[in-house]
């Protein structure tokens, strides 16, 4: 089966949804590609169910809700639950109910979103020890954290995502035991010179303070300038230790929710070579786009918070953006068309830039969570672990693609997608240098496993 | 917490029955509802693991479902009858 459209847009969360209405709305043909049953991406996830309902805050929940209904009748064509696995201009290739599907258009739009990123620490593998979002997941999914309701949860890390996902805990009515802050002081200082700006977005900041207040209200006890967090236990977590104050500390608990910010995912813009740049506060890579997400791919384009992480109200605006600019370049709407349509969605997101570019440095991961010791697993699929790493620069080995061709990180199922920052991490600091400068890790299609019946299927002229 | 509006579906873990929320991913029914302590036992060192992200990341969830190994469970929505299970003898497919 080969259809060919106007549009693909990959990615059915806020930036997806919105520009598959923007480019409907302009006259386009478009066709929605999802991993996921329903439409909400991770900001938005199970929206229409009663469950997820109940733990947003009402803003979100009618926001959300617009958009889904906004886009169940745009008249895109929409394919939920597909995994998509090759991409290249003008073509994309999934499996959907376990048959292999091709889908060629004028214009692709990726809408990856974010994915926190992943910290390993001695005993992450450990059952129990979960990214703090993946909880949140659970909790949407009308599910509980253990057993028994009111076991205590630790959380760790850093960024503004937290402060929203505590909140979530305390309104399923978790007990958290404690916080364990791994922010550094210096960059939320430095922070303070662009906070004024915030003001430009005050019901932004209004939610994050209220939210705040929340967690101070319900006493959540936050420890501070946390280093050496590690998990213990058999078969499950049973006790978190973590230094500070120059002290070790222990805490009993079942449940570790483990979150150090939100990075793009890169990994289908990688397999295409595309141009990406280093943020050196954020410490991720982030693929170089005009204001309306085109890559350096010709006819590629990127919205959301695959395009850097800005949240979910700009990936709203980027989305749009990136419809209304594909309409013109198709020749659908007029230059001077698509100016007028894009006139507020570009102002919105330059204030929203603006307003929040303290937040860049206010939630700067510490470096020094990637001081791992030599025995820490960081490679979870292949079980590579910091030593192995570090052993294989010492060896002469300085780029994260020759690491990982002999240390074999990054070569399992999830195809680094777990490892790869921290890959890279290490590799630059065996060498005193930037992770900028250790290069990215070379990503291959099929960029998810495919099974070779369907891979032949379209890959094989019959 | 299960709202009674909520329609629910029938799904086997390790030949045990199990009633979910409908619309939900296995790998959240399995954590969230049957609350198995590990999912896996992991293929290359035979320790026990559970899924850490929820959302496609990082395959930590991969169970039999309806006889197909090793599947992303938390991609797959419960359906009516399903059978799940675990993999826990540690061998890979």
């Amino acid at each position: 089966m080969d259809r060919n459209t106007d549009l693909i847009v990959i990615g059915a969360g806020p930036a997806g949804l919105s520009a598959a209405c923007a480019a409907r709305a302009c006259g386009l043909e478009v066709t929605l590609i999802d991993e996921q049953a329903a439409p909400g991406g991770q900001l938005f996830r199970n929206i229409e169910t009663p469950m997820a309902q109940a733990i947003l805050d009402p803003k979100d929940r009618e926001t959300g809700l617009a958009l889904v209904n906004r886009f169940r009748s745009c008249g895109a064509t929409y394919y939920p639950c597909a995994t998509v696995w090759g991409l290249e201009p003008h073509k994309v290739s999934c499996t959907i109910n376990g048959k292999a599907e091709s889908f060629s258009a004028s214009y692709i739009v990726i809408a990856p979103g974010g994915m926190e990123r992943p910290v390993p620490f001695p005993g992450w593998t450990l059952p129990g020890v979960m990214g703090a979002g993946g909880a949140d997941i659970l909790l949407r999914s009308g599910g509980t954290l253990s057993a028994e309701r009111g076991t205590p949860v630790v959380l760790a890390g850093n960024g503004p995502l937290l402060i929203l996902l505590a909140c979530h805990l305390l309104n399923a009515g978790v007990n958290i035991a404690a916080w364990l802050d791994t922010g550094t002081w210096g960059r939320r200082l430095q922070s303070g010179a662009l906070m004024p700006a915030g003001i430009l977005d005050a019901a932004y900041l209004g939610k994050g303070l209220g939210m705040a207040c929340r967690i101070l209200k319900n006493r959540v006890p936050i420890i501070r300038g946390v280093t050496g967090i590690r998990a213990e236990g058999t078969d499950h977590v049973e006790k978190v230790l973590y230094e500070a104050g120059g002290k070790t500390h222990e805490i009993a608990t079942r449940t570790l929710l483990r979150h150090e910010g939100i990075i793009p995912r890169t990994h289908i813009l990688n397999s295409l070579g595309a141009r990406h740049a280093w943020d050196t506060v954020q410490r991720y890579w982030y693929p170089v786009t005009d204001e309306f997400g085109h890559t350096s791919v010709d006819s590629v384009y990127i919205a959301g918070d695959g395009t850097y992480v800005h949240g979910g109200d700009a990936s709203l605006l980027k989305g749009t953006l990136a419809g209304i600019e594909i309409a013109r370049r198709l020749g659908v709407i007029s230059n001077d068309e698509a100016h007028y349509r894009c006139a507020p969605a570009l102002r919105a997101l330059r204030r929203t830039r603006i307003a929040r570019g303290f937040l860049r440095y206010a939630f700067a991961p510490n470096p020094a969570i990637f001081d791992l010791p030599d025995d820490t697993l960081v490679c979870r699929c292949e079980c590579v672990t910091a030593g192995d790493i570090r052993k294989a620069v010492a060896e002469g080995f300085l780029d994260v693609n020759e690491v990982k061709r002999v240390t074999r990180c990054g070569m399992g199922q999830c195809q680094g997608r777990m490892c790869g920052p921290a890959l890279a991490e290490l590799t630059a600091a065996a060498q005193a240098k930037s992770p900028a400068a250790v290069g990215t890790l070379q990503v291959r299609q099929p960029f998810r496993p495919v099974t070779l019946e369907n891979y032949c299927d379209l890959n094989i002229p019959k | 917490m299960q709202n009674t509006a909520t329609p629910t579906v029938h799904i086997t873990l390790d030949g045990k029955p199990l009633e979910v929320p409908a619309g939900i991913s296995v790998a959240a029914a399995v954590l969230g509802h049957a609350h198995a302590e590990h999912t896996c036992k992991h293929p290359v060192d035979g320790s026990a693991r559970a899924p850490y992200c929820l959302m496609g990341v990082c395959f930590e969830c991969l169970m039999e479902i309806n006889g197909e190994p090793n599947v992303q469970s938390c991609l797959v929505t419960v359906q009516e009858g399903m059978t799940v299970r675990r993999q826990l003898s540690g061998e890979s497919a």
